[in-house]
């Protein structure tokens, strides 16, 4: 097909092979956009028409060809060549004969050539034989001779009832020395299976689980599901798989995973995003991906990934806490949740490595915050609110604007109707570190909704607000890591102090004078 | 080829098989609940599935056929195929040495089969009732078979004598299941309006004497079975519980339910009749401990519901 270059003849093509398995998307465009091989078609004819009718009204320069006979209006239909005719004779599109166009139709891709119907039909039905001449068939047969009598008391003799001896089962012995097991909270992700179905459409993906220490992942897993699978099914399946086969290393909650595409080495391709976990796989054409920590703060940052000191354990309790595991309770890991000594020695040992390199890095940091500033970049944290429960959400921040998404949707819960929204940059504030706690610290955006021209504020969920001279002001809370937080809060003073907006200004301004008015208020009070 | 086999015991020793209207046969690890192999049931649900007495093999019934399927070897499409049937076979079993193999079907029929094709002696027997047949069970003298029909007639066929005898326990209720205890003391049915009807088997041959009526289930029951040590008689239903009866005093031992389970369509005691495993319309295999009541393992990978299921314990 590449090799014609005729467009009207392509887009033909495309529209009456159906083909579906175009990663470009373009075939679809084609498909669902107007019929253009119709319209070249009535175009040529319109063309045609205007052609003829010129010549009969020019006499006629080749005397020649009247002598060769009447030619049919047909005929002569057929000689005339517009600029819109895909190639002299393509036909009617409608009803083209299936066996002799140049349709390229799906079921017969996958071999080298392009066989026979009939070829196909003789190789299906041999296969078929040989299939059937290995199972023995054993017909009813009604016209069996009747058994003599001796042989009915030699093949329906009497048995002897004897009470049943009390056994141990092995059964029982074998549930004893296999007490719970780390994949059976994934078990829900086991009917995805690929390899253990018959007849359904299923797709092989080599995965490389790229949120475990490096010496786990020297090897991708390849995993085979049915193609309807969404992806985070196959995350699921993935963990599935992978627990089975290594069962001494514990995995975390299927929804902090995600998975990137990758390279064919297990590079992953950090300038894509996760694929949608609720799209099914069999849309998307890699067959290398990487399976990533959501939560990991260098999944947003881009750096290679590290470890919590206690491993990635904590994640599926956390989890399982704050409500986001849809996990049946039942099908939780109950047994033993600790890591293993031998992991948590790789854990530590990996960190060392990095930690050695850290204070290198600290110096290219402060240069790296002012460069990479205005760069959109998305953060993992918890948007706090005084009333309800904590949101995660997903903390986007650029040179223009600051966007706020919650992660965790939950539908039918009444009590975190949140939505997303944004903020204009400019009609941003203050951005400031409130206080750290041990494990997590807290920032504050101020934001003044008045300023927030030209976005549409759908938020609601801002958790207070303050009048301050003709301002009124929003803040927003949240909570991430100590590392994290700084960094956002770095991010969002450098953007600050670059665009220096007026709303900026405004609060410095009114928040300088209240300084000093307590000031005043101190002095005055110590005079 | 016989139902004994030559080659050895079939890997493992203990054996779960499920299959329904996916058609699929999956064959479990039963201790850890991962799925070992998936078998090609094509063109038909299960309707039952039996471990030949040697663990070799499993046959499966569904529509026209019974099935054979080889446990030993990783082969996904059946051994052996049985054929002739014109409507569904409902129910599977085997003589307790392998000698022959007997089925039920909604054809209105019993029948006996040899497996071992090929020889001189052929032996075949049919026996006709009046409407189709839901449940056939082998008495363990291996003289007589319980038919169970729609009609909710049990007819008892005497192997030697061809000779029949039948129970009505309850009008225009259909029969479901029959069970026979290892002990063949006991026969227990089940049917359509969720009753359980007892009765004890004494004399030889066996004639039974009607012991119990209990209002098992509110709804359709669909199996019945006693366990290994005969205290106990499991029957599951369409009110998406088993429940464990007693047979001591015929009182409620234990209701095995769970939030997602639904209709439980087959059930299995281990040899030491501390676990059983259920079946259920939620594509789900479970396996429960008797005596705590509590859920042990389940087993996930059918795309529809499991409507069979048969396992193989073994004694150490």
């Amino acid at each position: 097909m590449a090799t014609y270059d005729n467009k009207i003849w392509l887009l033909k093509n495309i529209r009456d092979a159906f083909i579906a398995t175009d990663d470009t998307g373009l075939c679809e465009i084609v498909m669902a956009g107007e019929d253009f091989s119709k319209i070249f078609q009535n175009k040529a004819f319109e063309d045609r028409k205007r052609i003829r009718e010129g010549r009969l009204s020019q006499p006629s320069t080749s005397k020649g060809k009247e002598g060769m006979g009447d030619i049919s209006e047909d005929d002569d239909e057929k000689e005339i060549v517009t600029q819109f005719d895909p190639y002299p004779d393509m036909e009617d599109s409608e009803d083209d004969d299936l066996m002799c166009g140049s349709y390229i139709r799906y079921e017969e891709f996958g071999g080298h050539r392009q066989r026979s119907n009939t070829a196909q039909w003789l190789d299906k039905k041999e296969q078929a034989l040989k299939k059937a001449a290995k199972i023995k068939v054993i017909k009813w047969d009604d016209t069996s001779t009747q058994l003599t009598t001796e042989q009915m008391t030699e093949i329906f003799s009497r048995m002897e009832v004897k009470k049943p001896e009390k056994f141990k089962s092995l059964l029982a012995e074998q549930m004893e020395k296999c007490p719970d097991l780390p994949h059976r909270q994934y078990l829900e992700y086991a009917k995805f299976d690929g390899t253990a179905q018959l007849g359904l459409p299923t797709k092989s993906f080599k995965i490389f689980m790229t949120m475990l220490p490096e010496k786990h992942q020297n090897y991708p897993l390849v995993v085979c599901v049915i193609a309807h699978a969404k992806i985070k099914d196959l995350i699921g399946f993935t963990c599935y798989k992978y627990s089975i086969e290594h069962p001494e290393i514990t995995l975390g909650s299927v929804h902090d995973y995600g998975l990137c595409i990758a390279e064919d080495d297990g590079e992953v391709d950090w300038a894509f995003p996760c694929l949608d976990a609720n799209e099914p796989c069999s849309k998307f054409g890699f067959t290398c991906l990487g399976l990533v920590d959501l939560k990991s703060k260098h999944y947003f940052t881009h750096a290679p990934i590290s470890i919590p000191e206690d491993g990635m354990l904590e994640v599926f309790p956390k989890a399982a806490e704050s409500g986001h595991s849809q996990h049946n309770p039942s099908r939780h890991n109950t047994g033993g949740s600790a890591t293993s000594e031998a992991v948590r020695k790789a854990i530590n040992a990996v960190n060392e490595e990095r930690r050695g390199q850290e204070s290198e890095l600290d110096k290219i940091q402060s240069h790296l915050i002012a460069t990479d500033a205005p760069q959109y970049k998305t953060y993992r944290v918890h948007l706090l609110r005084k009333v309800r429960t904590n949101t995660l959400v997903q903390l986007g921040v650029s040179l223009e604007r600051i966007e706020v998404e919650p992660l965790m949707a939950h539908k039918h819960a009444f009590w975190s109707k949140s939505k997303y929204f944004r903020l204009n940059i400019d009609s941003v504030a203050w951005c400031q570190i409130l206080e750290a706690k041990a494990t997590k610290t807290t920032f504050r955006i101020v934001h003044s909704p008045t300023h927030n021209s030209g976005y549409l504020d759908r938020s609601n969920s801002g958790n207070a607000s303050f009048f301050h001279s003709n301002t009124a002001y929003k803040i927003y809370d949240f909570e991430c890591e100590h590392d994290t937080a700084r960094e956002i809060v770095d991010k969002v003073n450098t953007i600050l102090d670059l665009r220096n907006s007026p709303c900026r200004r405004e609060y410095k301004t009114s928040k300088d004078k209240k300084l000093q008015t307590r000031r005043s208020f101190h002095t005055r009070h110590l005079s | 080829m016989s139902l004994e086999g030559s080659s050895g015991s079939g890997g493992s020793q203990v054996a779960l098989v499920t299959g329904g209207y996916d058609h699929t046969i999956k064959l479990w690890q039963a201790h850890s609940g991962v799925c070992l192999r998936t078998m090609q049931h094509p063109d038909s649900q299960v309707n039952a599935l039996e471990i030949t007495p040697s663990g070799q093999m499993v046959a499966a019934c569904g529509y026209q056929h019974i099935r054979m399927y080889d446990l030993a070897s990783a082969n996904p499409d059946p051994v052996m195929n049985f054929e002739g049937v014109t409507k569904n076979v409902s129910r599977v079993g085997f003589h307790e040495d392998g000698k022959w193999m007997y089925t039920g079907g909604e054809d209105c029929t019993a029948r006996i089969w040899d497996p071992r094709a090929g020889r001189q002696l052929q032996c075949q027997r049919i026996f006709q009732v009046p409407a189709p047949v839901n449940a056939v069970v082998l008495h363990p003298d291996q003289t007589q078979i319980m038919v169970g029909d729609q009609s909710g007639i049990i007819h008892m066929w005497d192997l030697r004598t061809d000779k029949n005898d039948q129970l009505i326990p309850e009008a225009e209720a259909s029969i479901q299941d029959i069970a026979i205890d290892p002990e063949g003391k006991m026969m227990a049915a089940v049917n359509n309006k969720g009753n359980c009807y007892v009765w004890s088997l004494g004399g030889e041959p066996p004639r039974p004497v009607p012991r119990k009526h209990i209002q098992a289930h509110s709804k359709y029951a669909l199996r019945c079975k006693f366990s290994h040590d005969s205290t106990m008689l499991v029957t599951t239903s369409g009110d998406c519980s088993a429940r464990l009866w007693k047979t001591s005093d015929w009182t409620l031992l234990r209701e095995l339910r769970h939030d997602s389970q639904r209709w439980v369509w087959d059930a299995a005691f281990s040899i030491d009749s501390r676990y059983l495993f259920t079946g259920s319309s939620d594509s789900y295999a479970r396996l429960w401990d008797v005596d705590k009541g509590t859920l042990e393992r389940e087993y996930c990978g059918h795309q529809k519901p499991i409507t069979a299921l048969a396992f193989k314990d073994q004694a150490v």
